[in-house]
């Protein structure tokens, strides 16, 4: 009976073959993911007390997979998860669809890492916010494997599935506070942007896709690439890119970013800030260098008129912003500039591979210095209920440690020597500069006056917290529960090491795309 | 006959599309939607494209314009928006100016990228998308092979091609109906105070009477939610 149906199906219908090894790291996530949901529904209250410790650990567990494929891409190899036999050929060969390299698997670690992060931030301020736990884990997970996947998705398609698969957790989990009204506005904003982002990214996939007849980004290359002027693949070019630029809050594409943070639950702004925003910057990474490649003259001026617009506008913005989380959105607007620099020289063959580096660098270091200055606002808000810069006045007096790791955070962000964000900050001005032309010099000018800006209002909010007297005098300590003493261990450790020793951890960031796309 | 066919299914999509845009009435502009989804179905179908043509149909014309007219109902269609008033001042006036503008770029790039060589109107508008190359190039109509009905095709790269996508899609939609359930649910009846720092405080020193027995009583019928509050509050009435 099956050889008939076999014989009726025209013509033979050949499986891919799977690569379960390269997978593994997803499937174990996707596995996470699925017992945390189950949990809540089979043991209901019981499950509350142990769901934030099993998507931790699960998410510790994700590293063994993820550095066991490492091992095997580190000299360069890749790995295709999916394979086809094409007629006559004996060795099936690799799909371009869903690559895994060493970019790729850089990028998966720092996700899953942030990810875990996070869960520890979120701990105590989910269960005791009384937020529904199982499913707030459940839908981070899910929304970590869509960045997992972008990673490594090398066409649209692909693409455009992980972009909703960690967008739309992201957006219910923006407005996870149901009762607070800024909470729903948050969630509605960030919700209404998003998918308008993902239509104008989709006008632009179809552009390219109707130019080019492919949705694989080594084709699209091959067709934009080198070819003068074609103004269609440019408008999708330019589309694709603006709908990514929403996902990365870059200025004029910002707006949303101010509001969603403030509304969001403390530990969703500090994953909107940093996970999600580094998985924008994957793709437009990927997307970049393997399948705009060749089209520097479209991409660059975009790239430097977005780094330029967001560093300026952001810093302004932030100068005048009297609460934390508000300040932090457009901080990050203006990191986002800082991040998005090196792409706008990175045509240049020579230092192409220096630029991806140093973007890949900027996101690892940007992630612990943010994510840590959120964990210390979070272990301060249980104490003053407010993430208004006022009220964090004097917290050295009562919270001396707290203080003590946000100066560092702060001082990291603001690019002082020697922490980390120093380092990326330099390697950043070291690429504009070795670029040697004009738009390069003139984008490492901004760069240098947005540091010296962005250190006013860091170094305010330090100064507060230093040298102002604590609000009515009440010097009530913080009690600040284990898991956010180890977020904040784990943040501090990595920003120091990667500025005191950016040898030893550099290494870990130095990736090229250019090989294998 | 293709020629004719496409300027009608195009007149219809555009009107469609107005529609939706300058309907005073939520009613009418959804049903405007289905107008323009009809033609988008009749254009795939002059593409040969006869499953996306069903698909169109069914899905969108049948069950999303359905579901807008859901909401609309149940949120009330009397309820009308004031117009009169601009949330941002001059929203109105720079709204069509740069839709205008995009139009006209969108124009201008479509008109100076399709490179005619012939301009009778035979070679424009004979064979859609083969004439017209685009940058030299042939537009995307290169895989269907005509051989084979589409809806094998479509299956056979759903399933080799996009596999993983496919799946991943399948997640997507899981993932959307727990978090609009989390969302949607209204919580019923008394709601637990959002605990204060102090009660934080108090929750981290060792209480002597727990008062576990009353949690399930004050959680009342939503047992996703409260435990820990519950918890703090009543600690805070035993103090």
């Amino acid at each position: 009976m099956l050889d008939l149906l076999a014989q009726a199906a025209q013509p033979e219908f050949a499986r891919p073959r799977i690569d379960w090894f390269a997978l593994s790291p997803e499937l174990v996530l996707l596995s996470l993911g699925a017992l945390l949901t189950l949990l809540d529904v089979v043991f209901a209250e019981r499950a509350k007390a142990i769901t934030s410790a099993i998507a931790g650990l699960g998410l510790v567990g994700v590293i063994i997979p993820l550095v066991a494929v490492w091992t095997r891409v580190n000299d360069g190899d890749v790995l295709y998860a999916f394979a086809e036999k094409k007629p006559g050929a004996t060795d099936p060969v690799g799909l371009e669809h869903y690559v895994i390299d060493e970019y790729a698997i850089v990028m998966k670690i720092l996700f899953v890492l942030v990810g875990y992060v996070v869960v520890l931030l979120s701990t105590n301020y989910v269960a005791e916010g009384d937020y529904w736990e199982s499913e707030y884990y459940g839908l981070l997970i899910s929304s970590i494997l869509g960045m997992v996947v972008m990673a490594s998705a090398r066409d649209l398609i692909g693409i455009f599935v992980a972009l909703e698969l960690l967008s739309i957790p992201a957006y219910l989990l923006a407005a996870w506070r149901k009762r607070d009204k800024l909470s729903n506005e948050a969630g509605l904003k960030y919700y209404l942007m998003g998918v308008f982002a993902s239509a104008v990214m989709l006008y632009g996939m179809s552009l390219l896709y109707g130019t080019t007849g492919s949705t694989l980004l080594v084709d699209i290359s091959k067709a934009v690439g080198g070819r003068e002027s074609s103004s269609i693949a440019t408008l999708g070019i330019v589309f694709v890119a603006v709908g990514f630029a929403f996902k990365v809050s870059a200025v004029p594409f910002h707006n949303w970013a101010p509001d969603t943070y403030e509304g969001a639950p403390t530990p969703v702004t500090a994953f909107l800030a940093v996970a999600s925003k580094t998985a924008g910057f994957v793709a437009l990474l990927t997307l970049v260098y393997v399948g705009f490649w060749g089209r520097g003259d479209v991409y660059e001026p975009l790239m430097w008129f977005l780094a330029a617009a967001s560093m300026t506008i952001g810093n302004l913005l932030a100068l005048r912003q009297t609460n934390f989380v508000r300040m932090m959105a457009y901080s990050g607007v203006a990191q986002t500039g800082f991040i998005i620099a090196p792409l706008a020289v990175a045509g240049n063959g020579d230092i192409a591979d220096a630029a991806l580096s140093t973007t890949v660098n900027y996101l690892a270091i940007y992630a612990a210095m943010n994510l840590g200055a959120f964990g210390v606002l979070i272990a301060l808000a249980r104490k003053t209920r407010s993430a208004e810069i006022s009220d964090m006045r004097g917290a050295f007096h009562y919270a001396p440690g707290l203080t003590a790791v946000m100066t560092v955070f702060l001082f990291s962000l603001a690019g002082i020597p020697p922490i980390g964000g120093w380092f990326a900050k330099f390697r950043v001005f070291s690429v504009l500069v070795q670029d040697d032309s004009v738009s390069g010099y003139l984008l490492a000018v901004v760069v240098a006056v947005n540091s010296v800006i962005a250190l006013y209002y860091y170094a305010s909010v330090a100064r507060t917290m230093w040298a102002d007297e604590a609000p009515d005098g009440d010097l009530t300590p913080v009690n600040v529960p284990p898991s956010l003493v180890a977020a904040l261990g784990i943040t501090v450790a990595i920003t120091l090491v990667f500025g005191i020793l950016p040898s030893v951890v550099g290494d870990f960031t130095d990736v090229s795309l250019l090989a294998g796309g | 006959m293709e020629i004719v066919v496409f300027f009608i299914s195009a007149v219809i999509v555009l009107s469609g599309g107005i529609g939706v845009v300058m309907a005073k009435n939520p009613v009418h502009a959804a049903l405007f939607l289905v107008q323009t989804l009809f033609g988008m179905a009749v254009l795939f179908i002059l593409q040969h494209a006869h499953f996306l043509a069903a698909v169109q149909v069914v899905v969108y014309a049948g069950a999303i314009v359905i579901l807008f007219l859901f909401v609309i109902m149940l949120l009330g269609v009397d309820k009308a928006e004031r117009l009169d008033v601009d949330p941002i001042v001059g929203q109105r006036l720079v709204a069509p100016l740069i839709g205008l503008l995009l139009f006209a770029g969108l124009m201008a790039v479509l008109v100076g990228a399709t490179e005619f060589t012939d301009w009778s109107w035979s070679a424009r508008f004979g064979d859609f998308g083969v004439d017209t190359e685009l940058n030299g190039r042939p537009g995307a109509e290169a895989p269907i092979a005509t051989d084979r009905p589409d809806v094998n095709q479509l299956g056979e790269r759903l399933f080799t091609d996009w596999v993983f996508a496919f799946e991943i899609t399948a997640l997507l939609l899981t993932i959307a109906v727990v978090g609009a359930v989390v969302l949607a649910r209204r919580i019923t009846g008394e709601l637990e105070p959002i605990p204060e720092a102090e009660d934080l405080w108090v929750r981290s020193r060792p209480v002597a009477a727990d008062a576990d027995g009353d949690d399930a009583v004050a959680d009342g019928e939503d047992v996703a939610d409260g435990d820990d509050a519950g918890d703090a509050a009543d600690e805070k009435a035993d103090a």
